[in-house]
């Protein structure tokens, strides 16, 4: 059963359109990854899917409501996370603020506690810092607070734009270690990632955006093997 | 010659405190949503005339209007940030100065029909305090506390309820804030409305001892703006010791030179700082 579903969805910035009828459906309780080179178009799709930006044409559902034209708010309300590309924390604010404002929704709220023993037990480096402001934070941690603050947010399907971008390998393999303790509760994610390689490795199903569209799509374990996928990761095709 | 120095610093320390109780209005809207709220002198000066007329009318006491000022001017600050604010703020800066002078303008207007440019003042009094050669009129005093229970109940409000908090996460990053399901554009107008709210509380404080007019809040916004550079734009602890810094320097400046010069050196210092050290005073970068 899909519990979100994006259909021909079209959009961009300006006179500049990026995505030009893109669909996906993400079953519930997997994780996929989508793929793509650079500037192909994968923030975009994150940012239409959380209402950042308005699509120009196309639908997004969630469960079984059209969320094509509620506000990004009410988006994360219902239950869909996005830890946005480049942390966006709060960085005057201390990480426990940080994860407190996760837990902003009335829904949220009223399971915090069992929520912030979970992060906590995640990231237990968190719980060493909750009082430090997060912006001081070296990369590595400041990325545990945007997950973590995701998470506080009690996401139905959580949403991650470049996880491991300017991390460390080991702290990198660290977060998707992580990614599959996630997958091990249950949760639906959608993994937008550069290091594809490892996506791949623990994805259950991927998506390839080149060219504005959905390229490819299949099990992870069978893209890992296309020659194709190789080179469009790689940025040989999609340009 | 000391005593009187003495005397004229206090005098102007307190009313630093509200001075400074005003500009934090001005720099909390700045600090959330980087608008310079060009209503904030008439939203002063209708504080003032809600107090009178809360007086006069009502036979309210002066502080127990300023308690009704200050709900009033929260309303009216979602008021003003739902009509004149909300559609322009991701506009270019020039669009919320123009919507929020526009909105100075309708205050001024409407204000000089009801009460006329004459002024008018609140006839009360609670005495003086003497302290050795200091003598304070005690509705001073009282202003200088009621500013800094307002400012203390704004930084718990920021730092320990959960709305105050989400008005810090807005400030800090809109988008964030959004995608944490947080309604962006509520906790907007809840900034605009303690801002306001702020504002009038001043200018409710100020009525219970200077006269005024409708007009009287320009000079005051003014002022706010002198402060909140001194004190660096977004740091509401900063604008409450600009104030105060303000305050004691109109107080001694007349027992040195002819009170004329005042805005003079106040303004001189202004573009000092903007000079020297443009994020202000007590402003980190």
């Amino acid at each position: 059963m899909a519990l979100m579903e994006v259909k021909s969805l079209a959009s961009g910035y300006g006179e500049v359109q990026i995505l030009w009828g893109v669909d996906l459906n993400l079953e519930k309780g997997k994780l996929t990854t989508l793929v793509g080179s650079n500037g192909v178009g994968k923030t975009t799709l994150l940012s239409t899917v959380m209402g950042l930006l308005k699509p120009r044409q196309g639908t997004v559902t969630f469960g079984d409501r059209d969320v094509t034209n509620m506000s990004p708010h009410a988006r994360a309300k219902a239950g869909m996370v996005l830890v946005p590309e480049g942390r966006q924390l709060f960085t005057t604010m201390t990480v426990y603020e940080n994860l407190e404002m996760g837990a902003f929704s009335s829904r949220a709220r009223a399971n915090f506690k069992q929520n912030l023993e979970k992060v906590y037990d995640l990231f237990p480096r968190l719980q060493e810092r909750a009082h430090q402001k997060a912006g001081t934070l070296s990369g590595g941690e400041q990325q545990m607070v945007a997950v973590g603050r995701g998470l506080m947010a009690e996401p139905e399907i959580l949403m991650l734009d470049e996880l491991s971008l300017g991390l460390s390998p080991l702290l990198s393999l660290t977060l998707f270690e992580t990614l599959v303790r996630l997958k091990g509760t249950g949760l639906t994610m959608l993994l937008v990632e550069q290091n594809v390689n490892m996506a791949l490795a623990v994805s259950d199903y991927a998506y390839v955006l080149a060219q504005g569209k959905i390229w490819l799509e299949g099990e992870a374990r069978q893209l890992m093997k296309n020659d194709e996928i190789r080179q469009a990761y790689l940025g040989v095709v999609g340009h | 010659m000391l005593g009187q120095l003495l005397s004229s610093l206090t005098d102007g320390l307190l009313l630093g405190f509200v001075y400074g109780l005003a500009a934090v209005g001005l720099s909390l809207i700045w600090g959330v949503m980087t608008v310079i709220n060009l209503a904030h002198g008439p939203v002063i000066a209708l504080g003032m005339f809600g107090t009178y007329l809360l007086f006069l009318k009502g036979g309210c006491n002066p502080y127990l209007a300023l308690l009704a000022v200050a709900g009033m001017g929260l309303v009216f600050g979602f008021l003003i940030y739902g009509v004149a604010v909300h559609r322009v703020l991701n506009a270019p800066h020039l669009s919320t100065l123009l919507a929020t002078f526009a909105v100075n303008m309708i205050l001024i207007g409407v204000g000089t029909a009801v009460f006329t440019t004459s002024p008018h003042n609140i006839d009360f009094s609670l005495g003086s305090l003497e302290v050795g050669p200091i003598t304070v009129p005690a509705t001073r005093l009282v202003a200088a506390l009621g500013a800094i229970l307002f400012t203390a109940a704004l930084y718990l409000f920021l730092y320990f309820t959960r709305p105050g908090k989400a008005i810090r996460a807005v400030a800090n990053n809109r988008k964030a804030a959004e995608l944490m399901g947080i309604p962006s554009a509520w906790i907007l107008a809840l900034s605009f409305g303690l801002g306001t709210m702020l504002a009038a509380v001043a200018g409710g404080l100020i009525s219970t001892f200077f006269p005024f007019t409708i007009l009287s809040g320009g000079p005051y916004e003014l002022k706010s703006f002198v402060i909140c550079v001194l004190g660096g734009l977004g740091n509401p602890l900063g604008a409450l010791i600009g104030g105060l810094l303000l305050g004691g320097l109109e107080g001694l400046i007349p027992t040195f030179m002819p009170v004329s010069w005042v805005p003079v050196v106040e303004f001189g210092l202004f573009i000092l700082v903007l000079l020297f050290k443009p994020s202000g005073l007590l402003g980190a970068k």
